[in-house]
């Protein structure tokens, strides 16, 4: 026990005396992602992609005049109380800004934190349209929000799809399944179209025969199912339901992206799934391209998902907010964030110009057909 | 004859409180106050999970579920006024102006979580052993689905978020003070006797006149008040409260902080409740400075494994160590006629 004070009282003494060595002060960022537990196959992709970035930024000479960024990382070990006790750790650390979280319950405890002392935070990952709302003017988004999401796959199944009828599944021990299902429904209805039937399942189900069952004895038949679900059940209904005959189109938003959906049926099966997602994967943008190859030169495998550039552009978005406002004081850094216009990341344009200040940014609605990836259209929210 | 120091040590524990939090609040930086007040609400959970698993031999797994009862009562109750209608719109009419200030609705909810655990002490009382413990993790599941399910008053997996700061060195301190000192008056009095007799054999203890039911239905609703309160204390520290964060790995890991302290020993739970929670943040640098994250979870699990193997009663077994009891004065046959 007493070593471990003195471990710790020796780190906290050390800090002060590290200081001095540089000579330009680092800008200190600090990222917050569970890197241990049940977030971890998601929040590490993002940290990586957010090192990358950092690291890319102090090769090329730092920001302001010279100014290296150091990231501080700390672990929310998939837990709240980690996750708050961690952005306390960064705060007490001085940190001018936080990235991090790929899901809202850990945003919640640990944002506030960051906007109660007046310092930015940017979250590369969490897709409630309401945290900025909840949480207030220090909370920046990376990703669209769910309602965008599901808009954009909402129109494109009765636009282009023209479906008349869907069946409805959701994931119903998650808020994020729940949230985007509810938007799905709304834009469905408005738009005219009829929803047949609503079912539900469990995260860690692993046969959805019931589902299937009342999905094939449901009247009038549906033209598609809206699947709400995270990777693991995504590639599991998907099998699924083609193995049981049903051809119907299956459409869903970022949950499907992952290659689950082709490993887990097989390239046959994996036929006639659409999804809205992070504009990104199969995009030929330029920034998307270099992006990926930095990723592969750094790590030696290519980006494991979406969560990686996500990662990648927190740390990017807040680099172009640093130059612009030529300072890096967390108030400027704040103004000069909520005034980002057409910042061009890797998984898309980013401008905050809506008062709910969720971004606008493009939806990539992605074919699956035979197993192949195709970018059918981008989606843009009308800006409200 | 009973030795004085228990109240000695008790008055050293209250002064120790007192200036220690007045000290530490001046002093140490949020990230510390943090780490000191969790470790205060670790001490309250296993202090009572003591009363339940310890003295009364009820192997529950339900505590985190009386712990989110207490956190979402607490957090309703003084969820602010202004912020009512944005973030709850779906909230049942009655409980609109239902508003109280953090003390009391701590008691409330610890109030709340001790007459649910009558409630279900009712029915899952009659088990024993890992029936009883099976029967407390069903119990767990049923009300993070209701958390989970009930999404007007509780949002559903989002949780409620926003509350108000209260939670702080000088209300942790002043709980654990009056956690521990409870239940080391119920370890000490009949009742508490009548505890640790059902826990050793339940058919002498009922054959003395001991009404097992009753002792163990007390044990059960005096750890699920504070739990009730430590989850209070707890949503109010990170300021928010999710059905995911009281599960069954929350469960473990303070039934680990009461066998490795010793299953009915008070000392035994404080002491473990400090340890393992410091040694987790003690390993944070190494995990930060050298990449490896995890390995502090992996140590304690060590640890663990071994006092199993070379002390399976755990650091301070049933009893509490001398130098808090004090050497009971014995009327020996030889001075006693």
């Amino acid at each position: 026990m007493k070593k471990c004070f003195i471990t710790i009282g020796l780190f906290f003494m050390s800090l002060p005396l590290a200081t001095p060595c540089f000579s330009a002060e680092p800008i200190k960022i600090g990222a917050l992602y569970s890197l241990t537990g049940g977030m971890s196959s998601i929040d590490t992709p993002s940290l990586r992609g957010a090192e990358l970035a950092v690291k890319i930024i102090n090769k090329n000479g730092g920001l302001l005049d010279g100014r290296m960024i150091e990231l501080i990382s700390v672990d929310a070990k998939t837990d709240q109380k980690a996750a708050a006790i961690g952005a306390k750790k960064l705060l007490s650390n001085g940190v001018i800004a936080g990235i991090g979280h790929s899901d809202p319950s850990f945003v919640l405890p640990s944002a506030p934190l960051f906007q109660k002392k007046g310092i930015p935070f940017v979250t590369s990952g969490a897709t409630l349209p309401t945290l900025p709302m909840m949480i207030g003017d220090c909370l920046f988004m990376v990703p669209f929000g769910d309602d965008d999401q599901s808009f954009a796959i909402a129109d494109y199944s009765f636009k282009s799809l023209g479906v008349k009828n869907v069946a409805i599944w959701t994931d119903n021990s998650m808020d994020f399944t729940k949230t985007l299902s509810k938007f799905y429904k709304q834009r469905m209805t408005e738009l005219g179209a009829k929803i047949v039937l609503e079912d539900f399942f469990m995260m860690g189900d692993k046969d959805f025969s019931a589902q299937i069952a009342r999905l094939k004895n449901v009247s009038p038949q549906p033209d598609a199912v809206f699947i709400s679900s995270i990777p693991n059940e995504a590639g599991l209904t998907t099998k699924q339901l083609r193995e049981n005959g049903l051809t119907l189109p299956i459409v869903s938003g970022d949950g499907f992206d992952t290659e689950l959906i082709v490993t887990v049926p097989g390239k046959e099966l994996a036929n006639d799934v659409y999804f809205s997602t992070h504009t990104y994967r199969a995009d030929p943008r330029p920034e998307v391209i270099q992006f990926i190859a930095d990723y592969e030169k750094e790590y030696g495998v290519p980006p494991e998902n979406a969560f990686a550039p996500l990662g990648y552009d927190a740390i990017a978005l807040i680099a172009d907010a640093i130059t612009r406002a030529g300072s890096a004081t967390p108030k400027a850094l704040k103004e000069s964030l909520a005034k980002t216009m057409g910042f061009k990341a890797v998984t898309g344009e980013i401008s905050y110009t809506r008062p709910s200040r969720v971004p606008v940014k493009g939806v990539s609605i992605i074919s699956v057909k035979k197993g192949e990836y195709n970018v059918e259209e981008i989606w843009f929210p009308t800006t409200k | 004859m009973e030795s004085n120091r228990p109240r000695y040590c008790l008055g050293l524990l209250i002064m120790f409180m007192v200036v220690f939090s007045l000290g530490i609040e001046r002093t140490a930086n949020d990230y510390i106050l943090a780490i000191v007040s969790f470790t205060g609400i670790n001490i309250i959970l296993a202090v009572s999970l003591n009363v339940t698993n310890g003295f009364a031999g009820l192997f529950s797994l339900g505590h985190p579920a009386f712990m989110a009862i207490g956190g979402y009562t607490t957090a309703l109750l003084t969820f602010s006024m202004e912020k009512k209608p944005l973030f709850l719109p779906d909230l049942p009419q009655w409980l609109i102006p239902v508003h109280l200030p953090f003390f009391p609705a701590l008691l409330v909810g610890g109030c709340f979580a001790a007459l649910v655990a009558q409630i279900v002490g009712i029915s899952v009382l009659r088990l024993k052993g890992h029936y009883l413990a099976v029967a407390t993790m069903g119990f767990l599941i049923i009300v993070q689905v209701l958390l989970n399910n009930a999404n007007s008053i509780t949002r559903g997996p989002l949780g409620l978020n926003g509350l108000e700061e209260f939670t702080n060195v000088s209300w942790v301190a002043g709980w654990v003070v009056v956690t521990i000192y409870t239940c080391w008056k119920i370890k000490f009095s009949s009742l508490g006797r009548s505890m640790l007799a059902v826990k050793e054999d339940s058919m002498a203890a009922n054959s003395l006149g001991v009404d097992l039911f009753y002792t163990r239905n007390f044990a059960l609703t005096v750890g699920a008040f504070f739990a009730g309160v430590a989850g209070g204390l707890w949503g109010h520290l990170i300021t928010a409260v999710t059905p995911g964060s009281f599960s069954l790995i929350m469960s473990f890991n303070i039934i680990v902080m009461v066998v490795v302290g010793g299953t009915g020993s008070i000392t035994g739970s404080v002491t473990a409740a400090i340890i393992f929670t410091l040694a987790i943040e003690c390993f944070r640098p190494l995990e930060e400075n050298f990449g490896i994250y995890g390995v502090g979870e992996i140590v304690i699990s060590l640890v663990l494994i071994l006092i199993l193997i070379f002390k399976p009663s755990g650091m301070f077994g049933t009893g509490e160590p001398k130098f808090v009891t004090g050497k009971y004065k014995q009327l020996s046959p030889t001075n006693g006629k």
